[in-house]
C-alpha cells in the first residue's frame, strides 16, 4: 500500500521505532527530538523507581538549578523587578550544549550565595532600621510623659507610698524643697518603656492590671506611622507606653510580661539632657544605616535586574534540559556496548524527519557510529495521534474531551468541525446575533499573536482557544437567521411576500392574509409571519419538524460511518450483525416518519380537500395498532406500515445472536484446527520469554530488550505480545455484550430522536427571549418623541445592547453549545465511536512548555 | 417563480458545488478538511433551505392579526 498521508479523517500510522544511540551524543540526539517532537518514548525500565535510574544524579542537579532560578524569580517579585519576556529572546528553541548547561548552574551558584548574602546583610539592616525608629518614638514619647509626669510627682508618690513602708516621713518638706531635682529613683519608682502592636494594647493593660493589682502608672500614645516589619514587608500599627511602678519584682515582672506580649522594649534616660544626646545619636545612626540600606538595595536590585534579562531563557534551559535526562532515564543502557537503546511511537510519516535529523547531530559530533534506527513490527495496538492545526485544534479538543479514538478508526473530528458549528446555529439562529459573534471571532483571530502571549481570564480564554469554532458557529448562525428571517428579533424582508393582507380589512378586525398564487417564499421563511397571532402556531410545527429531520440526517451519517469502520477493521459481522439490522432497524422507523412529513408537506391538502393526518398519532397507532389509521396520508399506507414494524422487529433478533454466535463458531473452527491463543498452553514465541528467563539472562544486560540473532538483525522487544490483545474468548462476555448493545441501540433510536426536539426548543426560546428584549427596551424607546425620545432612545439602546450581548450572545450561545456538544457526544458518537484508543503523547519541548509556561 | 422545481434545481446546484469543492479543494495537508468542510456545509445548508421551502410550499395556515393598520 502506497503511504498515504496522514489527515483529520484517521489517526496517523504510527510504527514502533528502536533507536541505537551512541552514549556520547544520548543527550544530543534526545534534545534534538524534542525539538521535533514527533516521539513518544516508551518507558523501559517501568520496574526501576526514580532513585535507581541512570541519570537521576544530573536531575537533581538541575532540580537545584530549577531552585535557585525559581528563588530569583520570587526575589524580583518581592522587590518589583521585570523579567524581560520569553517572547524577547528570538532563538528560544536552540537547543543548549553540555557546557552552557555547566556554565549556567556554576553561575546560579554563584549568584544565589551573592543574592541571599546582600538579602542577608539588607533584612539586618532593615531590622536593625526598624528598632531605631521604634526607640526614636519612644524616646519622643517618652520625654513628652517625663515631662508632664514631672508635674504630678506628688501624685504618683502619694498613690504609691500609701501601701508603702519605706517613704520618706517628711515627704511634704521634701517636695517643697527639692521639687526640681526630685527624681524617680529618690522615690524608689522604676519605668519601663517601649512599643507594642496596637491591637495588643488593650490586652496588655488588663494583663498589667490584674497581676500587679493596679499597682502601676501607665501611659501611652500611638505612633502616628507605621511601622513596617521587614520580615512581612507590612506596615503594622503601634504604641508606645511606658510604665511607671515601685519595685523591683514589679518592674522585672512588667519587663517579663511585655516581652512575653511581644512588645519591644527601649532604654530611656530619665534625665532630659541625656534623653536628647540619645535622640540625637538615634537619628545620626538611622541617617547613616538609611545610605547603607539604599546602597545594599541598589546592589541588590543592579544584581536581579542584570538577572532578569535572561531568567527567562535559563529557566527554559533548565526544564528542557531536565526533561530530556528525564527522557533518557526511560532508555535501557547496554554496558558493554556502551549504546543507548530506546523505543519510542512515532508517525511512520514523520520517520524520514527522525533519521535526518539524527544523521545531522551525529554528523556534528563527528562521531563515525552512526546513531540507528529500527523499525518494529508489533502486535501492540499503536497509540492515536490526530494531526490538528490551529483551526482544527478546538474541534479536536471536543472530540478528545470525551475519548481518544481507537487507532485507525474514523475521527469524529473531521465532520464535527460543520455539524457542530450548524447544530449550534439551528438553535442559535439570528442573523445579527450570528454577526456579533462572528466579528467577536474575527477580531480574535487578528490578535491572535498578540492574545495568545497576554495573560488572560478564564472564560475569556476559554472563548479565546475555541475562536475558530466561534467563527463558524457565527457564520451559520448569520445563514440560519437568514432562513428563520430574524436580525434582533426583527425580520428581513428582503423577497416579497408570499401573502398578502386582504384589501378594506377594518382596524381591530382579526384578518388573515391570502397567499400569491402558486409564489413559494424563495429563501428562508417569510418575513409576514413576523408580529402575526399564529406565528408560534406555524414556526413550532415547522421546526419541529425540521429538528427531526436534521436529527435523522445526522444521526444517519453517524451511523453510516460506523460501517465505514467496520470494513476499515476487515470485520465483515459488524456490518452483517450490526451495522445493516441496525440501519433497517433505525429507518423502517423514523426514516418512515421523515418521509411521511416530507410527504405530507409535498401534498397540497387544500386543493384535493382532504384532511391532512397527523404524523404523531400515525406513529404512534403504527405501533399500538398496525394496520388501522386515523387519517389516511396514502394508498397502502396500512400495508406498507405492518411490513415496516415487522422489518424493524425482525433485526432486533438478528442484532441481538447474530455477531456473537458468528464470533462463537469461528473461535470454536479455530481451535479445532489446533490453533491456542497466546500464553493459554505454552510460551510460543520468543518475545514472550523475559519475564520467566529473566535471571537467565543477566547477564546480557539484565532486563535489556534485545538478543542477536544469528542474523544480526532480530531485535526483540520486551514486554511486546503482553497486554490485553489477546484476551481468552468467552461467550458469555460477549453475548452480554451484545444484549446490552442491541438494547442500548434500540432504545436509543427512540430517545435521540427525541433528543434533538432540543433544536426546536432552544432556537424557540432564542427567538422569542430577543422578541421580549426589543419590546422591553427599544419598543418603548421608540414610543417617545422629541427631547426625551432621544434621551430614551440613547439609554435604552445601550440597555438593549448590553443585555443582547450579555444574555442573548454569551449565556445563550454557551447553553446553545452546551446542547450542541451533547448531540455531538451523546447522540452522534454513540453511533460509531469505539473510543478505546491510547493517546499519543510525544516527547515535545513544545508542549511541555506550553503546558508549563515561563512567564 | 419558485415553485416545487426549486428543489430539484437547488439540490442540482449543491451537488455541482460539492463536486467542484471535491476537485478544486486547495492540494496539501488540509485538502481532507477543505473538502469534508466544504461539501457538509453545502449539504447542511441546503437541507435546512429545502426544509423551510417545503414548509411552505402548501401552508395549512395562513398569517393573522388583528392589528393591522391598511397595510395595502
Amino acid at each position: 500500500m502506497a503511504p498515504h498521508k496522514d489527515t483529520l479523517f484517521r489517526s496517523a500510522d504510527m510504527s514502533l521505532t528502536q533507536l541505537y544511540i551512541a552514549n556520547e551524543i544520548g543527550r544530543e540526539v534526545v534534545s534534538a527530538l524534542g525539538e521535533l517532537g514527533v516521539m513518544d518514548f516508551r518507558d523501559l525500565n517501568a520496574e526501576t523507581t526514580a532513585f535507581q535510574r541512570t541519570f537521576t544524579q544530573e536531575i537533581r542537579r538541575l532540580d537545584n538549578v530549577e531552585r535557585q532560578l525559581r528563588y530569583f524569580h520570587s526575589q524580583m517579585e518581592k522587590s518589583d523587578i521585570a523579567m524581560r519576556s520569553i517572547y524577547d529572546f528570538n532563538n528560544i528553541l536552540a537547543a543548549p550544549s553540555a557546557s552552557e548547561i555547566d556554565e549556567l548552574t556554576d553561575r546560579s551558584q554563584g549568584l544565589e550565595a551573592r543574592i541571599t548574602g546582600l538579602n542577608d546583610s539588607y533584612e539586618t539592616l532593615k531590622k536593625r532600621e526598624m528598632e531605631l525608629t521604634e526607640w526614636r518614638w519612644v524616646l519622643r514619647e517618652a520625654g513628652g510623659f517625663f515631662d508632664r509626669a514631672r508635674g504630678q510627682t506628688e501624685e504618683i508618690q502619694q498613690r504609691t507610698s500609701e501601701d508603702n513602708d519605706d517613704a520618706p516621713l517628711l515627704r511634704d518638706m521634701e517636695q517643697h524643697t527639692e521639687q526640681a531635682e526630685q527624681s524617680f529613683s529618690v522615690m524608689n519608682i522604676g519605668f519601663v518603656a517601649g512599643v507594642i502592636p496596637r491591637e495588643r494594647m488593650a490586652a496588655f493593660e488588663r494583663i498589667l492590671w490584674r497581676t500587679l493589682r493596679g499597682n502601676l502608672y501607665m501611659n501611652q500614645s500611638e505612633i502616628p506611622e507605621q511601622i513596617i516589619n521587614p520580615e512581612t514587608n507590612e506596615g503594622v500599627n503601634k504604641n508606645v507606653f511606658i510604665i511607671f511602678a515601685h519595685g523591683k519584682e514589679i518592674i522585672a515582672k512588667i519587663r517579663k510580661i511585655s516581652e512575653s506580649l511581644g512588645a519591644d522594649l527601649y532604654s530611656v534616660d530619665e534625665n532630659s539632657e541625656l534623653r536628647r544626646d540619645q535622640l540625637h545619636e538615634v537619628n545620626t545612626r538611622l541617617n547613616d544605616l538609611a545610605s547603607v540600606l539604599r546602597n545594599t538595595k541598589q546592589t541588590l536590585d543592579a544584581e536581579l535586574t542584570q538577572i532578569g534579562r535572561s531568567l527567562a531563557a535559563w529557566m527554559v534551559v533548565v526544564k528542557k534540559e531536565k526533561a530530556v535526562y528525564e527522557t533518557l532515564n526511560r532508555f535501557s543502557y547496554d554496558q558493554q556496548r556502551k549504546t543507548l537503546i530506546a523505543e519510542a511511537w512515532c508517525p511512520t510519516s514523520s520517520l524520514g524527519l527522525i533519521k535526518s535529523t539524527l544523521q545531522d547531530v551525529n554528523d556534528r559530533a563527528g562521531l563515525s557510529v552512526p546513531t540507528i534506527v529500527n523499525q518494529i513490527r508489533t502486535s501492540k495496538t499503536p497509540p492515536t495521534y490526530v494531526k490538528t492545526n490551529k483551526f482544527t485544534l478546538a474541534f479536536q479538543t471536543i472530540i478528545d474531551a470525551y475519548g481518544t479514538a481507537k487507532y485507525s478508526e474514523i475521527n469524529p473530528g473531521l465532520p464535527t468541525i460543520v455539524t457542530f458549528p450548524f447544530l449550534f446555529a439551528v438553535m442559535f439562529g439570528d442573523f445579527g446575533h450570528g454577526m456579533l459573534m462572528t466579528f467577536a471571532a474575527l477580531a480574535m483571530i487578528y490578535w491572535e499573536k498578540s492574545l495568545s502571549r497576554g495573560k488572560l481570564d478564564e472564560l475569556f480564554s476559554m472563548a479565546f482557544y475555541g475562536r475558530y469554532i466561534m467563527l463558524m458557529m457565527g457564520i451559520f448562525s448569520m445563514y440560519t437567521g437568514l432562513i428563520y428571517c430574524d436580525a434582533f428579533s426583527k425580520e428581513l424582508p428582503i423577497f416579497p411576500s408570499m401573502w398578502k393582507w386582504p384589501e378594506g380589512a377594518e382596524e381591530g378586525q382579526s384578518v388573515t392574509a391570502i397567499r400569491e398564487n402558486g409564489y413559494t417564499y424563495p429563501f428562508g421563511l417569510d418575513w409576514m409571519w413576523h408580529g402575526t397571532e399564529n406565528d408560534l402556531l406555524f414556526s413550532n410545527s415547522y421546526k419541529m419538524k425540521l429538528s427531526i429531520l436534521m436529527g435523522w440526517a445526522h444521526m444517519t451519517f453517524s451511523l453510516c460511518l460506523s460501517y465505514v469502520n467496520a470494513r476499515h477493521f476487515k470485520s465483515p459481522i459488524d456490518i452483517w450483525g450490526n451495522f445493516i439490522p441496525g440501519m433497517i432497524f433505525f429507518q423502517s422507523i423514523f426514516g418512515y416518519l421523515t418521509w411521511a412529513i416530507i410527504y405530507k408537506w409535498s401534498v397540497d391538502w387544500v386543493s384535493i380537500d382532504k384532511n391532512p393526518p397527523s404524523l404523531l398519532n400515525m406513529l404512534i397507532y403504527m405501533f399500538l395498532q398496525p394496520g388501522t389509521l386515523e387519517d389516511q396520508l396514502y394508498s397502502g399506507q396500512a400495508t406498507l406500515q405492518i411490513i415496516l414494524v415487522l422489518l424493524a422487529l425482525v433485526c432486533v433478533p438478528i442484532m441481538l445472536f447474530l455477531k456473537p454466535f458468528y464470533l462463537r463458531w469461528e473461535h470454536n473452527k479455530a481451535r479445532a484446527m489446533g490453533y491456542r491463543g497466546i500464553g493459554e498452553t505454552t510460551r510460543v514465541s520468543a518475545l514472550d520469554d523475559d519475564d520467566d528467563d529473566e535471571e537467565s539472562t543477566t547477564l546480557n544486560g539484565g532486563r535489556d530488550s534485545y538478543a542477536d540473532d544469528e542474523d544480526g538483525v532480530a531485535l526483540i522487544t520486551q514486554d511486546i505480545g503482553h497486554g490485553e490483545e489477546h484476551e481468552e474468548f468467552e461467550f458469555s462476555e460477549v453475548m452480554i455484550h451484545q444484549v446490552i448493545h442491541t438494547i442500548e441501540f434500540c432504545l436509543n433510536c427512540v430517545s435521540h430522536t427525541a433528543s434533538y426536539l432540543r433544536l426546536w426548543a432552544l432556537s424557540l426560546a432564542h427567538q422569542r427571549l430577543s422578541i421580549v428584549l426589543w419590546d422591553m427596551t427599544m419598543k418603548i424607546a421608540f414610543g417617545y418623541s422629541g427631547a426625551v425620545g432621544i434621551v430614551m432612545i440613547v439609554v435604552l439602546f445601550y440597555l438593549w445592547f448590553l443585555l443582547t450581548i450579555m444574555v442573548l450572545c454569551v449565556m445563550e450561545g454557551t447553553s446553545a453549545m452546551l446542547h450542541s456538544l451533547r448531540l455531538h457526544w451523546v447522540e452522534a458518537m454513540s453511533k460509531h465511536f469505539i473510543g478505546d484508543g491510547v493517546a499519543f503523547e510525544p516527547f515535545s519541548f513544545k508542549v511541555l512548555l506550553e503546558e508549563d509556561p515561563v512567564e | 417563480m419558485a415553485n416545487g422545481w426549486s428543489l430539484i434545481v437547488g439540490l442540482v446546484f449543491i451537488v455541482a458545488f460539492c463536486g467542484a469543492s471535491w476537485f478544486l479543494a486547495p492540494k496539501g495537508d488540509d485538502q481532507t478538511i477543505w473538502r469534508s468542510s466544504l461539501i457538509l456545509s453545502a449539504a447542511a445548508c441546503y437541507l435546512m433551505w429545502a426544509i423551510t421551502f417545503l414548509a411552505q410550499w402548501h401552508p395549512l395556515v395562513q398569517p393573522q392579526r388583528n392589528d393591522i393598520r391598511h397595510l395595502h
